[in-house]
């Protein structure tokens, strides 16, 4: 392959970072404000609570399913952590609910997991009936905010450390790296791609596919209670209204990031790509002034966009590998031609 | 050959023109890279039951999709009573009279039986209504006279494969009133109730004088059926005969043709005899799934090559997906080495060192939107399971080596495999399953789809490469495939193994004939 295709691939999968930059670039010339220390520290804190969840989305997206229910998870999980550290068990180890939290995330991937990968629910209909499910129990729970929280439950999400950074933030970036770190290195990461991509095949291939699919609902709870916890910490207390409809922000980022709807394709370092973008398109129309439905119905509209992106993605990189074909037979050919012209005039 | 061509051979002039009802004249289609049909001449006269048999891919069902107006010819003319057509539409052929019923029936399987029967056309009143009485009522009086005994309410998803293809038959026989019907391989998953039944409902249509087109692959069936039968091979019409001058014996070697590759049967006789076939490594007793196969016991050596032939629907495919644990046996016991093993999925086969290549190398075979090199190391990586990390720079050689020791044509390693060509994907999986270091390597039909050189070149994959370090099972319907580098032939029929066959007795006819049942 020739440097310049390579180039041209480089660019057309990772666009959503070009995009990016070519957004802030623009932002921080026509919006006031935008570009400075405390407001680019202020985008990515808002971010790191959305981008675990477009990473849970992306994860189970990329394995050829999806899970509705983690905007619930980011609710139900925390709630369980916070009413045994404040209701249940006032005097416990305070490292134990947020223990608790995690696991609670994790049961629900498991169990969701377990429903789609051996009953054979299909993922739909069962993350959908978890989503009401445990938006139901929330509510029930915690009919109001429960604030007071131990420190231990909101230093992940309300603390800053060096240089005023929020631990939030490193929460993101230390996740993502771990994640593109598994994906790029590990055997795990590379039978989960390949079960996203093809689950007929890898199951034959001896993937154990059950157990892939079972780890990605298992990761998508796992996020999502990180998700819940993040926010938590951030607003100081667990409300049950919390993660609301987040859910389709989530497909959104993910999908910008270049993940496919049917799987088995997209990088972390794109799906990071897509939170920090959503994220960044929030604080521009805020600070802008935009009527906050509006900037709603932005969000919706960025849907789209990434859909038809991904559209024209798709049929480009076809085309440019196209062109490299006909280029290749066209050289071998062309050589051919001209030796036959010269054996014909010998 | 030629004493073969009797007196029984038909003449075109000898069929009065008024009795030929569909002509066709050299008809020839092209595909790329493939002829499948070349300058074909078929005639088939009003009131008969024309048979049409030959190997898979001697262009069976491209002719009858000529016919039908599904596909168009290169070149060639089609005549249907007196009326010429260069190109026939599927609307056309349905004016004409022309119906097909294919190998998988074409139902809507939500829709009762009756509804299917009338659909599309429902006897819409003058505003658009269906009077479902009406329709109600025809059904009754159809289904006393044809001696159907299913319900008619029943939902069209919850028959048999056999009772659709019924259903269907008798939607084109009594409602459709076509005066030629196609029937493609209708017939390969019935059981003899049904086909008797079948046979039953086109002998009467044919004294009513409409005209049939049975294409089958079961020499039996075409004998006890059809009144001439037309014989192709390798997309050349053999000849036309009347079935009463022929026997099992004529047929199939008019099928089979003479022998092409008699130097390299011999070949492997030598190769045979020089191998050293001491260490069992697989052992297959009563091995048995319901409704597919039953009994099925051999033993498989390393280094040997054993070939499993049988028609479609014989059982091949569900036997190596049994062994390496797609499908759980009903009954019987699988020993690798001296060890009994129970399968459970093919993970576990793999960790036992059984490897699976896929029949539809598309589906079952290869992740398209991930890179040759990545395709090419799955199931190693599956298999060793201590490897956590992948080391990308010893990847990155076993990749180069796979790739130059099955010499396959990429511009890159990070190449999509989407973009392949059929041989070089399936270069792909045998290298992927290579890479793994099996020990037992069951091989559906690796050969399917491939041109010439293609199939040559993954055969000696087989033979070179792949029995240096193990033992293989390898299926294909082209028997020539399988004598080319197999030391034992195993024949399947409906589900067992009817005979064995060894280099010194390989004979393309004989297998044909075993195949069939003989």
């Amino acid at each position: 392959m020739e440097k310049s295709l390579k180039i041209k691939l480089f660019c057309l999968d990772n666009i959503i970072w070009f995009i990016l930059c070519g957004f802030v670039l623009i932002c921080s010339m026509f919006v006031p404000h935008f570009s400075s220390y405390k407001n680019i520290i202020n985008i990515l804190y808002h971010s790191s609570v959305l981008s675990m969840l477009v990473l849970a989305e992306g994860l189970t997206l990329m394995s050829g399913h999806f899970d509705l229910s983690i905007e619930s998870t980011l609710a139900f999980a925390p709630a369980i952590g916070a009413l045994i550290a404040t209701k249940w068990l006032p005097g416990i180890h305070p490292i134990i609910p947020i223990f608790i939290t995690f696991l609670v995330g994790a049961g629900i991937g498991l169990f969701n997991g377990v429903c789609v990968a051996k009953v054979k629910i299909n993922p739909f209909l069962q993350t959908l009936s978890m989503l009401i499910i445990l938006r139901g129990i929330v509510l029930f729970l915690i009919p109001f905010s429960i604030s007071d929280l131990p420190e231990s439950f909101i230093f992940l999400g309300g603390s800053r450390i060096v240089m005023n950074i929020p631990v939030a933030v490193f929460v993101m970036f230390i996740i993502y790296f771990l994640f593109r770190f598994v994906f790029r290195r590990t055997r795990y990461g590379r039978l989960f791609i390949a079960t996203g991509g093809n689950k007929e095949a890898s199951f034959i291939a001896g993937v154990n596919t059950e157990k892939v699919i079972i780890s990605a609902f298992i990761l998508s709870g796992l996020l999502a209670a990180m998700s819940g916890v993040l926010v938590t910490g951030r607003q100081n207390a667990v409300t049950n209204a919390m993660g609301t409809n987040w859910v389709l922000l989530a497909f959104a980022g993910a999908v910008l990031g270049g993940v496919s709807l049917s799987g088995g394709k997209g990088t972390i370092m794109g799906i990071l790509g897509g939170a920090l973008f959503l994220g960044t398109i929030d604080n521009v129309l805020t600070l802008a002034g935009l009527n906050v439905f509006l900037v709603y119905a932005t969000k919706g509209f960025l849907i789209f966009i990434a859909i038809v992106l991904d559209q024209f993605k798709t049929k480009f990189r076809s085309s440019i590998l196209r062109k490299e074909e006909l280029k290749i037979i066209k050289k071998k050919f062309g050589f051919e031609k001209q030796t036959n012209k010269i054996q014909s005039e010998l | 050959m030629n004493e073969l061509k009797s007196e029984f051979e038909v003449n075109k002039n000898n069929i009065r023109e008024n009795d030929v009802i569909l002509r066709l004249e050299n008809i020839t289609k092209v595909y790329p890279g493939t002829i499948a049909l070349y300058k074909v001449n078929l005639s088939i006269k009003r009131g008969e039951i024309h048979g049409i048999i030959g190997k898979n891919g001697a262009g069976k069902s491209t002719l009858v999709n000529i016919i039908s107006g599904i596909i168009s010819p290169t070149e060639g003319d089609i005549f249907i009573k007196k009326r010429k057509y260069k190109t026939l539409l599927t609307s056309q052929a349905k004016r004409e009279g022309i119906s097909i019923i294919t190998q998988t029936p074409q139902v809507i399987p939500d829709y009762s039986i009756v509804e299917n029967l009338f659909y599309p056309n429902f006897m819409e009143s003058r505003i658009g209504l269906i009077n479902w009485n009406k329709i109600n009522c025809e059904a009754k009086k159809l289904k006393d006279t044809v001696g159907f005994n299913i319900s008619l309410e029943a939902r069209m998803s919850d028959l048999s494969i056999s009772q659709q293809q019924i259903v269907l038959i008798i939607k084109t026989f009594y409602l459709e009133n076509s005066q030629i019907v196609i029937l493609d391989e209708v017939s390969s998953s019935f059981l003899k109730k049904d086909q008797d039944y079948l046979f039953k409902i086109i002998k009467k249509h044919k004294s009513e004088g409409k005209s049939i087109i049975y294409i089958s692959h079961r020499i039996d069936e075409i004998l006890e059926v059809c009144d001439r039968v037309t014989i192709l091979r390798n997309g050349e019409k053999v000849a036309t005969r009347y079935v009463s001058s022929l026997n099992k014996e004529i047929l199939s070697s008019l099928i089979v043709g003479t022998k092409k590759y008699k130097k390299d049967y011999l070949n492997r006789v030598t190769i045979y005899n020089k191998k050293n076939l001491k260490e069992k490594i697989l052992t297959v007793k009563n091995l048995t799934l319901y409704g597919s196969f039953k009994n099925i016991s051999f033993e498989l050596y390393k280094g040997e090559i054993v070939g499993i032939a049988g028609l479609m629907g014989s059982g091949r495919t569900e036997i190596l997906k049994t062994i390496c644990g797609v499908y759980q046996p009903g009954s019987g016991e699988l020993k690798i080495r001296n060890e009994h093993v129970y399968i459970k999925n093919p993970s576990q086969a793999l960790n036992k060192g059984i490897i699976y290549l896929p029949e539809d190398r598309d589906k079952e075979g290869l992740i398209s939107l991930l890179s040759v090199r990545k395709n090419l190391n799955l199931s190693f990586l599956a298999r060793n399971k201590k490897n956590k990390l992948i080391n990308l720079k010893k990847e990155g050689q076993l990749t180069e080596e796979l790739i130059g020791e099955l010499d396959i044509a990429i511009t890159s390693s990070e190449q999509e495999t989407n973009d392949l060509s059929g041989g070089n994907k399936q270069k792909v999986v045998l290298g992927r399953i290579l890479a793994a270091k099996p020990i037992i390597y069951l091989l559906d039909e690796p050969t399917k789809g491939l041109d010439i050189s293609a199939k040559r070149s993954i055969l000696k994959i087989v033979q070179e490469n792949l029995s240096k370090s193990g033992g293989i099972l390898i299926t294909s319907p082209e028997i020539d495939d399988l004598m080319l580098v197999c030391d034992r032939i195993l024949v399947l029929f409906n589900g067992e193994i009817i005979n064995t066959f060894i280099p010194k007795e390989y004979n393309e006819k004989d297998i044909y004939l075993a195949m069939q049942g003989n």
